[in-house]
């Protein structure tokens, strides 16, 4: 028979090996990933885009530069997680998520909608739909307030089928085509046309050449821009939408916009 | 009340209310009868009287992408305004995967409508093949494959389909383009391209189909043209793609090459060469057909064009991409003897994509007419254009 202390004794020494041993095994365990390694597992943000677009992307052959490429370089920064863009044609922009050759995509991409069984959309960080521009001294806030007006277009675009749309249904507007955009908005600076409808993009980069032209601008449609990552990938949507909202916040979404358009 | 009295109470109340106003009930319905009758009626497509191409310009021939849309009406108005257009010919892409969702089981409805439709207008179809089904590209756990995803044990799954394909059509399909753009990873289910690769598919396609239908043309290559470097990922050179194909025995494995050549930034008679991207690119590849192949073998341009977007770097203006459109035409009427169509891309896309790739478009979403197809429109039937399309520069310009 063993005496109580020697028992005590045993099970100290056993409680010791164990303890022991379950340190053992419990420091050889590596920690869970956090997030930010769960969101971008291979230790970098591989960001696809098509830099041929500007001013959102564009490859000079020796450097990209453009908003999307400060989107990404600002989301790496953030996150601490160096970044490295795959330069890709427009139609495999969709395919490199699918096959994880890139982790998201920043490339003036359209939300949409048909797209969404495939990849998860952050909120925009650009609305490149149409506006309607027009002086200072007689505004025009909607598309139905054109009647009887000019309206210049840029023949065959997007708005020229969003003026048609609407001459449909109001009292006619005189409708002046363009080869280019930007005679569009030439016709409204030098007082041929009321107004121009043209893309968010074109007026922007229209207004930094002529910056004393006082005008004021409407949206008149809506295309945002987002980024996109695969549908199953839900940390790395979650922490590029979360840098979004926060630059949005702290101003440095504005930030990045104003340095190009 | 407690619960259950109320309850009571307001089943009976429900029931006093449909015996005291149920002559309101049905009167209701007598409206809603009438006016469902007055309702418009939903769209119907009533196929139009058999019509035939007017066009000095037979080569003329665009890229339509009816397969994905919805409407039928959409479907017809593309093939009407096609043939308004003065052109003959369409390409028009039939993937396997809309086709076949499991083994032997193909719905061909949707393939004959757009047949259908694309017959009554007077024109002609040339196929394009390509996309693979689920069922056909065994992925494992967790991996992801694309629609361009083809195993080679499916190539004779897609032989069998390009064949029923050849068989249905037979007499009025007489052109199929087996894949498209093989030399790009996006193209090949993101594998490196290989030409070799290519090849063996050609040679399994090839006796299937002719088996099926003896008279329909093979036509193999759709390369992109393309300047990768030789180790780039994404893909292989056109030029370096096809020679390795001809060493890979594929020469008896197709009747023609279809060739992609588009012009960007340069007239369509600007000079090939091989480390440049331009229009007659395509000559660089003829060189090879000579070289390799019979001299015989035909090209058909299954795409081609300018694009006109105001900022994509590789665009061009409208009145440039009129111009050098028209060149091209020119260019392949007078000059190449054996190129048979020149296809430009695309008619029209189902829906804009709100960047450059909308600006390949000959007309809007809505079918508005773009400057280049009133353009191709005056050419191709010697139509005196009504005047400009578009007013002369504001006189201070800040564009020139």
């Amino acid at each position: 028979m063993v005496a109580p202390t020697r028992r005590i004794l045993y099970a100290l020494i056993l409680l010791t090996i164990a303890g022991i041993g379950v340190w053992l095994v419990i420091s050889q365990l590596e920690p869970p990933p956090t997030m930010t390694e769960r969101a971008f597992p291979y230790g970098e943000i591989r960001i696809g885009v098509d830099a041929s677009f500007p001013p959102f992307a564009v490859d000079d052959g020796t450097t990209v530069y453009g908003i999307d490429i400060d989107l990404g370089n600002a989301i790496g920064a953030y996150y601490g997680v160096p970044v490295r863009f795959i330069n890709i044609g427009y139609d495999a922009l969709y395919d490199v998520l699918t096959t994880d050759k890139a982790d998201i995509v920043i490339s003036a991409l359209l939300i949409n909608p048909l797209r969404t069984q495939e990849v998860r959309y952050t909120r925009h960080y650009f609305d490149n739909g149409l506006v309607l521009v027009s002086p200072n001294e007689q505004p025009f806030t909607s598309m139905a307030a054109l009647s009887g007006q000019r309206l210049s277009i840029e023949f065959g675009s997007p708005a020229d089928a969003e003026a048609r749309y609407w001459l449909r249904r109001i009292t006619a507007f005189n409708l002046l085509p363009y080869e280019l955009p930007n005679y569009a908005l030439d016709a409204v600076r030098m007082g041929d046309a009321d107004a121009a409808l043209v893309d968010a993009t074109t007026y922007f980069l229209y207004q930094r050449e002529q910056p004393d032209w006082q005008v004021r601008y409407h949206h008149v449609t809506n295309s945002f821009y987002a980024i996109a990552t695969r549908i199953d990938r839900l940390d790395t949507w979650q922490l590029v939408e979360d840098a979004l909202w926060i630059f949005a916040a702290d101003g440095t979404l504005e930030k990045i916009l104003r340095k190009w358009l | 009340m407690n619960r259950r009295q109320q309850r009571t109470y307001i089943i009976l109340r429900t029931i006093y209310f449909i015996a005291r106003y149920w002559q309101w009930s049905y009167r209701l319905l007598i409206l809603y009868l009438l006016l469902s009758l007055i309702a418009p009626p939903s769209p119907r497509t009533i196929m139009d009287t058999p019509q035939i191409v007017e066009t000095t310009k037979p080569h003329l021939c665009v890229h339509t992408r009816v397969i994905d849309e919805v409407f039928e009406f959409n479907i017809q108005r593309t093939f009407q305004m096609v043939r308004e257009m003065g052109a003959s010919t369409i390409v028009e892409f039939f993937p396997w995967a809309y086709f076949e969702n499991s083994p032997s089981n193909v719905d061909w409805s949707r393939a004959d409508m757009i047949i259908r439709h694309a017959q009554t207008q007077g024109l002609t179809v040339i196929a394009r093949m390509g996309f693979v089904p689920e069922w056909a590209r065994p992925a494992e756990a967790g991996e992801f494959t694309t629609l361009n995803e083809l195993p080679e044990d499916s190539y004779d799954e897609f032989a069998n389909f390009v064949a029923a394909f050849a068989a249905r059509y037979a007499g009025t399909v007489e052109h199929l383009i087996i894949w498209n753009e093989p030399n790009l990873a996006l193209e090949w289910g993101y594998h490196p391209p290989d030409p070799a690769a290519y090849t063996e598919l050609l040679k399994v396609v090839y006796p299937v189909v002719k088996q099926a239908n003896p008279d329909v043309m093979i036509l193999a290559g759709a390369l992109a043209p393309t300047l990768e470097p030789v180790d780039s990922p994404h893909g292989m050179n056109d030029l370096f793609y096809l020679e390795a194909m001809y060493q890979a025995g594929a020469s008896a494995y197709f009747d023609a090459l279809a060739v992609h050549t588009y012009g960007l930034t340069f007239p369509a008679d600007d000079d090939p060469a091989p480390d440049k991207l331009n229009f007659r690119r395509v000559e660089l590849l003829h060189e090879l057909i000579l070289r390799y192949d019979s001299a015989d073998k035909p090209v058909y341009i299954t795409e081609s064009g300018w694009n006109d977007h105001p900022r994509w770097t590789k665009a061009v203006r409208p009145s440039q991409r009129i111009q050098y459109t028209l060149d091209a035409l020119d260019w392949v009427a007078n000059e190449w003897s054996w190129a048979k169509t020149m296809c430009l891309w695309a008619f029209r896309y189902p829906r804009y994509t709100y960047s450059y790739p909308d600006n390949f478009m000959l007309v809007g979403v809505g079918f508005e007419r773009t400057p280049i197809y009133v353009a191709l429109q005056a050419y191709a039937r010697d139509i005196i254009p009504e005047g400009n399309l578009w007013l002369p520069p504001p006189a201070v310009s800040s564009t020139r």
